[in-house]
This record gives C-alpha cells, structure tokens and sequence, in this order.
C-alpha cells in the first residue's frame, strides 16, 4: 500500500511546508514545555516551598544587575517621547496635555515594554546559557542522581525573584522615563514641571498601575520559563549553549510583545 | 585450591539476593545500536568491575541504572534507591562551594547544619580536600573536582555506588588512597558497587568480578586474577593491551 504513494523526501516543492511543520512541531513541543514547567513552578510557590538563600542570590541577580541598562534605557525613551510628543501638542496649542500624554504612554505601553525587553536581553539570555550549559555537563543529571528536584532547585528560585524584580524595574522605568519627559518638556517646549506633573495626575488612574504591574508580571513569567525551559531540554555540546540562548532571546521577545497587545486589547479596548 | 576469605565472603554473597540486576537491557541512539543485551547481578557488598573498549557503552549503563536513561527493553532491577554516581565528567554544581554540593547530597536527610559539616568535613579530609570546603569547583584542578565529585557520592553512604572513572586523571598516589577507600566502603557499607575503569590497578586492585563487554555485549566474565591469565582471545587482547586479537580499534 505505502509503496504506490510517491516518495516526498526530497521534492523542493514540498521542501517549505516540511520546514514550516518541522518548526510548528518544535513551537508547540515548547510551549507545552514552558506549560508543564510553569505548572510544577507555581504548584511549590503556592506551598511556599522555596530555596530563600537562592532566591535572594537571584533577586540580585535579575534586578541589580539590570539596573543600569534599565536606567539608561529608560532615560532615553523619556526623552525621546516626550520630544515627539511636546513638539506636536505645541503645534496644537496643547501644552498642558504633555505630561498627560507621556505617561500615559509610558505607563500603559512603553514602562514595561522596554523593561521586559531588556531584562529579557539579560536575564533570559543568562539563565538559558546557565542551565544549558548545566544539560551538557551534567550538572542537571548530578542533581537527578541526588534526588533534588532541578525544578524546585533552579526554576522556582528565578521565578520568585523575577516576580518581584521584573515589576519593580517596570515601575522604576516608567519613574525614570517620566523625570526624562519633564526635563525635555522644560527644555524643549519650555513646559513649567508643575504643569507637567498636573496633567499627569488628570490623566493616570489607578487602573493604569495594575494593568502596568499585570503586564511587567507576564513579562516576568515568559522570561523566566521560555529560557528555563529551552535550557531545559537542550541536550548536545558546547555549540549547543549558543543556539539556546539565540533562541531562548527569539521566543521570550516575541512572546513579551505578543501579551502585550493581548493585555491592552483586553483592557483598553474602545468601547 | 585453598579457599580464602575472600572466596568464603563471596561464596555468602550469592545466596543472597543481588541488590542491582539488569537483564537484557538493549539501547540504542539514533540508528546505532550500543546495548545489546546485557545481563548481570551485583550482590551486597560486591564491587563489579566493567571493563571494555573506549566508548562500548559503560557510561550508558550508569545512567541507564540511575534512571536517566531508559533502556528500548529489558529490566533493570534495583533493591534500594540510595544511588551514588561518581560522574566521568565530575558535573559539579559550578555555582555552588565544593560544601555545598555534598550538602545537596544531604539534602533530604535534614541534619543540622553542624551535623552536616561535620560529616563533609570527614569525606572531604578522606580525598585530602578537608581545606577546600569554601572553594568552588572552578578553582579546582581536574583531578580535585574528580575527588570532590567521589566524595560526594559517598557522602551519604549509598546502597549502591557507581564509579565511572574514579581514579583517571589522579597520581599513583592518590590512586591508591581511593582505590582503598572504595574497597573499604564496599565492605563497610555492604554496597553493591560497580567500578568502570581504564586503569589497569584500579580493577585489578579493588574488583571482587570483572566484566568485559565488547559490541555491546558481555564477552568475557571472571575475578581480575583469572583475566590476568584467560585464554578468552578478547580477555587476552585487553589484559595484554595488543593490536593482535578479535578487538578492532575504535570499533565498539
Ligand atoms: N546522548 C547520546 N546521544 C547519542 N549517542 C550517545 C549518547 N550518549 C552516548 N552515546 C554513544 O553511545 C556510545 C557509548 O557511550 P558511553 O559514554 O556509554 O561509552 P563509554 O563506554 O563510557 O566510553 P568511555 O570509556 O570513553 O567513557 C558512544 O558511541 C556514544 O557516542
Ligand atoms: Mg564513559
């Protein structure tokens, strides 16, 4: 019977949609992964089944040490916005609507996106290299023999911490962004601080920090399991480790802008 | 022939239940087939030896064992699920002290933190690493890492001990210290241990059984001793590392 259907190994007809279902096949093993491994996360953290000592080390890790690039990141997205944004209002005789439009901006979009993204530059790409290079030496087989679970060992940590960080930088960003808009709105559209600050007070409403905090909290979990996950169940040699990381920084990025349409399509929508 | 203790010790051992026992057990990765059927028992208080050409699957075996592998069929037994693995490649945790990663071996015995060390302490001096106990494995040479990775699998006195290369990359020295301390614990712990090996002193020094395997296989059984003198041409081409035999290098 199978011998009479015609041989498809090699047709450069049939050579895409091989790749296309070759990819998809890898795109859903994943993200069942990712699923799998968020479930058993969360089941410990309910059970408040944490390592503390390893999730302060980790705490420290994500959050100090993204600090920086979020601080200067955020300085120039402040600055870039609010020039935009300052120079059309004024065109328009709107001045004191600048501080109102850049932090809404900041806040609802912008605040968590460019926190996710970076700490998902460092964090993600960190954490896949970490445990992929745990897979090919062994490590991860070390602490199977020793009945410790690598998930409750080295997931669960990460995750606490970056539930914590990854919001605070979120937050953090959008401050520093916001102290970047006022002083170009002063420089450059000769805008008084308190006028800035009024609008902003007008314009933002409480529901705007728990959609900030809802979406940086998202952020935060794609991060931590689409690169634990990768890291995971990578199993080879040394090359092996870079391709991880690439991919682990691919799938969290895409993913990071993906639930952020969806969260303000869900909340924002017009009505 | 006089029997010795040795054999009177062995000759209890088997009416005993073996501890560890595989039967059967096929593996392969891909298309190429590694395990083709290996059987053997480890009795209480019993080191194995398993010998064979560089890459005949040994490692597989451990792991197969310690159930990070799943063979493609045939069983693996195990009477107690206290497993120490001396990993080929150390795989100490690197962000961990050397402390740290027996501690990790302790873990489920939630012993006190005093306890703890005190014991660590003790199986660290014995591999001559008592003043590492705050370095971590980077800082370590090959042969240190290869010692704190022993220690680590004994740390919790196991039922079963695995040695994947204990004493490779160790001086004579320090060989023999280990060589010792793995006889000893086998006898103390009455574990059932298996020790694979290149190093000729290693097996012929602490194995009470030597098996040989070859193309997945296991060609050749008998005490070290015997397979000094075998007349099994693999036995004979392995005991007198020749190029003449039915062994083909690199072919396994
Ligand atoms: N994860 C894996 N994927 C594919 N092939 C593998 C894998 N692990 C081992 N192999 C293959 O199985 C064979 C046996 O490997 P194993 O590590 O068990 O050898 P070994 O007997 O321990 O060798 P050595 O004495 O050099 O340590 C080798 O040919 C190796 O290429
Ligand atoms: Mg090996």
């Amino acid at each position: 019977m199978t011998e009479s259907l015609p041989k498809q190994n090699n047709n450069p007809l049939t050579a895409p949609f091989r790749f296309i279902e070759e990819q998809a096949t890898v795109g859903v093993q994943l993200i069942g992964q990712v699923c799998l491994l968020f479930v058993k996360t969360l089941w410990y953290i309910l059970r408040l089944d944490l390592d503390w000592r390893e999730t302060f080390r980790q705490a420290y890790m994500i959050g100090w040490k993204s600090f920086w690039v979020v601080l200067i990141t955020a300085i120039f997205t402040g600055f870039a916005m609010s020039l935009q944004i300052s120079r059309e209002l004024v065109g328009f005789g709107a001045d004191t609507a600048i501080g109102g439009v850049v932090s809404l901006a900041l806040i609802r979009e912008i605040g968590p996106i460019t926190a996710g993204v970076m700490v998902a530059g460092r964090v993600g790409s960190s954490i896949a290299a970490e445990l992929t290079t745990m897979m090919v030496t062994e490590q991860i087989d070390a602490l199977k023999v020793m009945r410790v679970d690598p998930v409750r060992f080295l997931v669960v940590p990460r995750y606490a911490a970056a539930l914590v960080m990854i919001p605070t930088l979120s937050t953090y960003a959008m401050f520093v962004g916001l102290l970047a808009g006022i002083i170009i709105a002063k420089s450059a559209a000769n805008l008084p601080p308190e006028t800035f600050l009024d609008s902003v007070r007008q314009t933002i409403l409480d529901r705007d920090f728990a959609v900030h905090y809802l979406k940086s909290a998202i952020n935060a979990t794609i991060i931590i399991f689409f690169s634990c996950a990768i890291g995971l169940n990578t199993r080879g040699g040394a090359e092996d480790v870079g391709i991880a990381t690439t991919r682990a920084i691919v799938w969290t990025m895409t993913a990071i802008f993906i639930f952020n349409f969806i969260v303000t399509s869900l909340t924002y929508a017009p009505r | 022939m006089q029997e010795n203790n040795a054999d009177i010790k062995k000759r209890n051992i088997r009416d005993q239940e073996p501890i560890l026992e595989l039967r059967d057990v096929y593996k392969s990765f891909g298309d190429r087939q590694i395990l083709k059927g290996v059987s053997f028992k480890v009795y209480a208080g019993e080191m194995l030896g398993l010998i064979g050409p560089s890459g005949c699957g040994k490692s597989t075996i451990f792991k197969i064992i310690c159930g990070l592998l799943e063979p493609d069929s045939g069983e693996v037994i195990l009477r107690s699920n206290d497993i120490g693995l001396v990993f080929q490649g150390s795989a100490l945790l690197n962000s961990l002290s050397v402390r740290d990663n027996l501690a990790l071996a302790l873990e489920r015995r939630k012993l006190s933190r005093k306890d703890e060390d005190e014991i660590i302490q003790q199986k660290l001096s014995l591999v001559g690493l008592g003043d590492y106990m705050q370095s971590f494995p980077t800082q370590l040479s090959g042969g240190q890492q290869k010692r704190t990775s022993f220690a680590r699998a004994i740390v919790d006195d196991p039922k079963i001990i695995l040695y994947d290369e204990p004493t490779t990359g160790l001086d004579p020295v320090m060989s023999t210290v280990i060589e010792d301390y793995m006889s000893e614990l086998s006898n103390k712990l009455d574990a059932a241990s298996i020790v694979v090996t290149h190093q000729h002193s290693t097996w012929t020094r602490t194995a009470d059984r030597v098996i040989l395997m070859y193309s997945g296989k296991i060609v050749w059984e008998g005490s070290a001793e015997q397979g000094m003198h075998s007349d099994n041409p693999y036995m004979k081409q392995f005991a007198s590392a020749s190029r003449e035999g039915p062994m083909l290098a690199g072919v396994v």
